[in-house]
C-alpha cells in the first residue's frame, strides 16, 4: 500500500501548499494568513474549538468548500485547476458519519471504483488491496456480502475508510473519523494511520487515544492558525 | 351525434350528485366545484370557438402560431407548478418540450399519417395537444422526483464526488429513479390498454364517427409518439437542469435568497 516512487512529486515541489489569506464561513472570517506547505507521507492533527474553521479548511483542500481567497497547490498546480474528479480522487475526504448506501459492502466499494476517475485503478492488484485492507483494518472478508446497513458504528467508519484507500489517494482527510467509535476500533484506525498507510494524513480529530502519535499539529486559535512544524 | 345545448345543461345537472354529498359530509369543495367547472366551461367555449376558426382557415402560419402558443402555454404551466429553481426552469423546459416535439410531430406528420395539406389543422392541432400534454405533466413529475431524490440525500451525493465521481454519476441513480418513476406508470398503462378502458383518442373518434379499426390505428400511433416524447423530454430536461444545477466544482447551486439544504447541512458539520 506504500506508495511507489513515481508518485512522488518532484523533490522541490511540495505535495500541498495552502496559501489562503482569508477563510470564511458564509459571511463570517474564521481563519486568516494560512501559509502552510505539506510534504509526502506527512501526518497532521488538526485542532481548533468548534466553528474556528477546521472542517472549512479541511473541505477547501478537495473543492467541497469555495468561500476563501487565496490559492491551494496541489504538487504546484491550484486545485481550482484540476478536473474536480481527478482532484477528489488523489484527495480523498472520510467523514464523521459516512455514507454508504444500502447495497453490500461488496457494491459499496464497487461504486466507488466505477466512476471515470478511479477506473484505472481497477485491476487484478485491487483484489489484493482488498484483501490486505480487510486484514489491516481487521473485518472478516465475509463481511463484503453483507449489507452494508447492517453494519454497526464502527465497521461502517471502516469500511468507508477502505473504500477510501482503495483509490490509493496521495492525501487522506479524516473529519472526526473515530469520534463515535469504540476504543478498539478507534485504536484499529489509529494503527493503521501510523503504520502501513502510506498517504499523507490531515484529520480533525478530539479522541485523546489520537492525540500522542501526531509528528505535525496545527491548531487554530483567534482566527489564526499555530504550526508547530512538525517537532 | 350532436348534443343540444338543452343536452349540455342537463348533464351538469349530473353535478347535484356531488353537490348533495358535499353538503352532507360538510366538505368544502363545492366553491371549488362551482369555479372549476366555471372555468372549464368558459375556456373550453372560447377555445371552441377559435378552434372552429383555425379549422375553416387551415391555413399553415395560423397552424402554426397556435403551436407555440401551446408550448409556451405548457411552460408557464410547469413553470408554475415547479416550486424550485424556477429560475433556470423556463429555458430548459422549452428546450425539452421544443426538442421532443419537433421530433415528434414531423415525423407523424410526414411519414405516418401524411395529411393532405400536410400542415391541417384538424389533424396537427388534437394530436399535438395529446402528445403535448402528456409530455407536460410527465416532465414535471420526473423533475420534482430528480430533485427530490438529490435534496433528501445529499450526503450521498457528497459522498459520490468526494470520492472521485463527476456531477453526472453522482447524481445518475437519483437520474434512474426519476426516469423509473415517471415511465413505469405510462408502460403499465399501456400494457392494460383495451381491456381495461378504452382510450379517450379512441372513444373520440368513434363517438366521432370513424370506425373501429382507424381508431385503434390512430390510438397505437398516439401511444408510441407519447411515450417517445415524454421520453424524450424527460430526459433532456433532466440533462439540462443537471447542467445548470451545480457548479464548476459540482456543488450545488445556492438558490437566491433561499440557501439549498446542502448547505444547512455542510454548515452543521463545519466545525
Amino acid at each position: 500500500m506504500k506508495h511507489t516512487d513515481e508518485n512522488l512529486p518532484e523533490p522541490e515541489q511540495d505535495l500541498l501548499h495552502i496559501r489562503i489569506k482569508k477563510l470564511f464561513y458564509e459571511d463570517l472570517e474564521l481563519v486568516s494568513n494560512i501559509d502552510l506547505k505539506v510534504s509526502q507521507g506527512e501526518k497532521i492533527l488538526l485542532t481548533g474549538s468548534t466553528g474556528s474553521g477546521k472542517s472549512s479548511l479541511l473541505n477547501t483542500l478537495n473543492l467541497m468548500n469555495q468561500s476563501y481567497e487565496g490559492e491551494v497547490l496541489f504538487l504546484g498546480k491550484p486545485v481550482t485547476e484540476y478536473t474536480p474528479e481527478i482532484l477528489r480522487s488523489q484527495i480523498v475526504m472520510v467523514m464523521q458519519e459516512p455514507w454508504l448506501g444500502d447495497g453490500s459492502v461488496s457494491e459499496v466499494l464497487d461504486e466507488a471504483l466505477s466512476f471515470c476517475a478511479n477506473r484505472k485503478r481497477q485491476s487484478q492488484a485491487q483484489k489484493h488491496l482488498i484483501v490486505e485492507l480487510f486484514k489491516t483494518f481487521q473485518l472478516p472478508e465475509d463481511y463484503l456480502l453483507k449489507k452494508a446497513e447492517q453494519l454497526s458504528g464502527g465497521e461502517k467508519q471502516r469500511v468507508a475508510l477502505i473504500r477510501a484507500m482503495m483509490l490509493q489517494p496521495q492525501i487522506l482527510l479524516l473529519d472526526e473519523v473515530s469520534s463515535a467509535l469504540d476504543q478498539t476500533t478507534s485504536g484499529i484506525i489509529s494503527d493503521f494511520i501510523f503504520g502501513v498507510c502510506g498517504s499523507t494524513v490531515i484529520a480533525i480529530s478530539h479522541d485523546p487515544l489520537w492525540q500522542s502519535r501526531w509528528q505535525r499539529r496545527w491548531r487554530i486559535q483567534d482566527g489564526r492558525i499555530h504550526d508547530n512544524g512538525g517537532n | 351525434m350532436d348534443i343540444s345545448y338543452w343536452g349540455l345543461f342537463f348533464s351538469m345537472l349530473l353535478l347535484l350528485f356531488p353537490l348533495a354529498i358535499f353538503h352532507q359530509l360538510k366538505l368544502k369543495l363545492t366553491k371549488q366545484l362551482l369555479t372549476a367547472f366555471g372555468r372549464m366551461i368558459a375556456q373550453l367555449a372560447l377555445i371552441g370557438i377559435w378552434l372552429q376558426l383555425l379549422f375553416e382557415k387551415d391555413n399553415v402560419w395560423l397552424t402554426l402560431f397556435w403551436v407555440l402558443i401551446m408550448l409556451s402555454n405548457a411552460v408557464i404551466t410547469l413553470r408554475g407548478r415547479i416550486k424550485f429553481q424556477r429560475r433556470i426552469l423556463v429555458s430548459i423546459f422549452f428546450m425539452a418540450l421544443g426538442v421532443a416535439s419537433l421530433i415528434v410531430m414531423p415525423w407523424l406528420l410526414f411519414v405516418v399519417i401524411r395529411p393532405q395539406p400536410f400542415f391541417a389543422a384538424t389533424i396537427v392541432i388534437p394530436i399535438y395537444g395529446m402528445v403535448l400534454g402528456n409530455t407536460m405533466n410527465s416532465c414535471a413529475l420526473a423533475m420534482e422526483r430528480f430533485e427530490g431524490k438529490l435534496s433528501d440525500n445529499w450526503k450521498a451525493y457528497y459522498t459520490r464526488i468526494s470520492l472521485g465521481a463527476s456531477h453526472w454519476e453522482a447524481a445518475l441513480p437519483a437520474f434512474q429513479q426519476a426516469m423509473h418513476i415517471s415511465l413505469l406508470p405510462r408502460l403499465l398503462s399501456i400494457a392494460s390498454m383495451g381491456v381495461v378502458s378504452l382510450p379517450g383518442m379512441m372513444s373520440g373518434q368513434i363517438l366521432g364517427g370513424a370506425s373501429a379499426l382507424v381508431a385503434i390505428k390512430y390510438q397505437m400511433m398516439i401511444m408510441a409518439a407519447i411515450f417517445s416524447s415524454v421520453s424524450i423530454a424527460d430526459y433532456l430536461a433532466i440533462r439540462l437542469y443537471l447542467k445548470r444545477r451545480f457548479d464548476q466544482f459540482y456543488l450545488p447551486r445556492a438558490e437566491p435568497k433561499k440557501k439549498p439544504r446542502a448547505g444547512a447541512k455542510m454548515s452543521a458539520q463545519t466545525g
